[in-house]
């Protein structure tokens, strides 16, 4: 059992620089936990925090239960994989893994247990005797979490292992991390700036955003339910699209008015959209909600027309770039469709996948969780 | 664009160099080559003959055997060695202690203090010359190698630690911080860590403080009186009247007490490896 609570966690630098605001995180036991967001949103501080690399300012931290603000590091029974691996030059790979180890006086003999156990996990065995200098990238990354593995910690923390390694690399280790967190069944919190990592790794992301959570939830709870309108923009690639809408009532009848063309909001959105009639939304829906509109589509709730703009072919798929009033979307559709640069091309939204967003908060205006178990 | 220049310019620049670069060299090995004939020359061949370049006529070996026995220099090698040895040991134990502190800690007055090491290398020794006698007679350390050793140490601490904190600066953060998740007590990290990771550094300070301890005629001057303990630059200053000045004896002196130095410089030059710390990270 390794549960790891934050509560109102705050972390503020000299200067007054609040680099992390009261934030609330559960993580469960096995849990694989993704923090994500863009630089500087303090998930790294966080982290640290939770590594016991940086002081905690305020609020408390409880890891099994216990809490362990002012325990060090070496005694939170926890272990990190850095960014930069920080594997130390002067010792072999062996020597590396065994360190921790050494330190905390455990036999020889269970030492070169698991740090042979652990090097055939991740296929570094035939390494042992070589010195992180003549390592490859991604051989390096595999010793740091050997290093990690050995010491069977009550938690992993992993402090963006992959922004190193090459799109390829990343890709393979992103998978072989995901079959180790199966295998070990630990409790696991891994920091990135990449959404498609947190999509792809996490049981549970937690969306941050200068110092705060924003939201908290499972990769596909944030991508269809997103608090706001960073989140809805951070996950998924191409990113959401935001078309400034106004919404109208004509006898009764609302519609999601973008420039001269008129859209039925799906009846299921229509109580919530009431308050807003008079006023301008942001409209959010993905490229893949938003299909050309032709012959199987449903286009009853009315089309958006506009003029393509940019065409990238990705081969199974086609991201169409299209602009309307000076607005500009994209659309992902199936590699059949033959567009060029400069064509009409009208969309028929799924108008009961879009989201709407208030124009002056950004918050969702469909009721959404903050925090998708709590 | 650079601008290619004729082959007549190049050669002309190059011939330049090479010029230049072999009057320097020249320059500075002169007194080097006087040395080693002056030391084999005798006496009379010394006075007879005023060209100091001229290669000596018999090879008179035996004053460095007189240097070493008559003169005394055997003991003052030795004594020398008694001083150097602990007295640079010493300075970079206690200089790299502090730079670990200073490099790695963020405490209040870090930078004061970083600034105290820095300014303390600008004062001039010789104003310390009367405080330093003072007071080595008052805690009764005058003439003995303890007081030596300790002004040696103290005056070369602010260069030694502000060199080793410069080079710390340059280790990750994370080569403390992994160790410290992974149990490891402060002073382990500084001995296990950092210390090896400081090894090119420490060997480049070693034969440098070796080579300034060693050659230093000032503190032995001011703090030795008994001949019994005096170290080699005094010893070859003493040779001066004691011998009636014999030349070839100071020459051959002095050729063994550089030999010091140069066999510390061959001996640690083999941890003067570049770039140790390559492979830590992403590289």
């Amino acid at each position: 059992m390794a549960k790891v609570e934050l509560k109102n966690l705050v972390k503020v630098y000299e200067g007054n620089v609040t680099a992390v605001d009261k934030a609330t995180i559960t993580v469960n036991d096995k849990e694989f936990v993704v923090f994500v967001g863009p630089s500087g949103c303090g998930k790294s501080t966080t982290l640290r925090m939770v590594a016991g690399l940086e002081d905690i300012t305020e609020g408390e931290l409880y890891i099994d239960g216990k809490m362990v603000n002012d325990v060090p590091p070496k005694d939170r029974d926890i272990a990190m994989v850095f960014q930069n691996y920080a594997l130390y030059p002067h010792m072999t790979v062996y020597e590396n893994m065994a360190f921790g180890l050494k330190i905390r006086k455990v036999a020889k003999a269970e030492i070169d247990k698991r740090v042979r156990d652990a090097a055939r996990i991740l296929d570094i065995e035939k390494l042992l005797d070589r010195r992180p200098k003549q390592l490859s990238g991604g051989q390096r990354q595999r010793v740091a979490v050997g290093r990690a593995i050995v010491r069977n910690p009550k938690v992993f923390l992993f402090d963006e292992p992959l922004s190193n390694l090459d799109a390829k690399l990343r890709v393979q280790m992103r998978a072989e991390l995901i079959e180790l967190h199966n295998r070990l069944q630990a409790t696991m919190i891994y920091v990135t700036h990449d959404q498609v990592e947190a999509m792809t790794m996490g049981d549970k992301i937690v969306v941050m955003r200068d110092g705060k959570v924003n939201q908290i939830g499972s990769p596909l709870y944030l991508y269809n339910h997103p608090i706001n309108k960073f989140v809805a923009g951070f996950m998924g690639s191409p990113p959401m699209n935001f078309l400034t809408v106004k919404i109208v009532d004509e006898g009764g009848q609302l519609y999601v008015v973008v420039g001269n063309m008129k859209l039925k909001p799906a009846p299921s959105h229509v109580e919530l959209l009431k308050a807003y009639v008079g006023k301008e939304v942001s409209f959010g829906i993905r490229p893949e909600d938003i299909p050309v509109a032709a012959e199987g589509i449903d286009s009853s709730a009315g089309k958006i027309l506009a003029r393509v703009t940019v065409v990238e072919p990705l081969g199974a798929e086609i991201n169409i770039y299209a602009s309307t009033n000076e607005q500009s979307l994209i659309s992902r559709v199936p590699p059949h469709h033959t567009y060029k640069i400069g064509d009409d091309i009208a969309f028929a939204p799924l108008m009961e996948k879009a989201r709407y967003f208030d124009r002056e908060n950004e918050l969702a205006i469909l009721p959404v969780k903050f925090d998708e178990q709590a | 664009m650079k601008k290619t220049e004729s082959p007549g310019v190049k050669l002309a620049k190059k011939t330049l160099f090479y010029v230049v670069a072999t009057l320097l060299v020249m320059t500075w090995l002169l007194p080097l080559v006087i040395g080693v004939f002056t030391s084999l020359k005798s006496m009379d061949e010394l006075m007879a003959d005023p060209v100091m370049w001229r290669p000596p006529k018999v090879l008179h070996w035996e004053n460095f055997v007189d240097t070493w026995n008559k003169a005394g220099m055997g003991r003052y090698i030795i004594n020398t060695f008694i001083v150097t040895v602990p007295s640079v040991v010493g300075a970079l134990l206690v200089s790299s202690l502090a730079a670990f502190a200073l490099a790695f800690y963020r405490f209040k007055g870090s930078r004061f203090i970083l600034i105290t090491f820095v300014a303390g290398m600008l004062i001039p020794f010789q104003m310390l010359m009367i405080p330093v006698f003072r007071m080595s007679n008052a805690i009764g350390i005058d003439d003995s190698w303890a007081g030596v050793m300790l002004f040696h140490m103290a005056f070369q601490l602010g260069f030694c630690t502000f060199f080793m904190r410069n080079f710390m600066k340059q280790i990750p953060i994370s080569q403390i911080e992994a160790p410290r998740i992974d149990g490891a007590g402060e002073f382990t990290i500084y001995s296990k860590i950092i210390l090896p990771l400081s090894l090119p550094s420490l060997a480049a300070l070693g034969v440098l403080e070796f080579t300034w301890i060693w050659n230093d005629l000032l503190w032995s001057l001011v703090l030795l009186r008994t001949d019994a303990l005096k170290t080699v630059t005094l010893g070859l200053a003493n040779m001066q009247g004691e011998f009636i000045s014999r030349y070839n004896l100071t020459a051959a002196g002095s050729i063994i007490a550089a030999l010091a130095p140069l066999a510390v410089f061959l001996f640690f030059q083999r941890w003067f490896i570049e770039g140790l710390t390559m492979g830590a990270d992403k590289g």
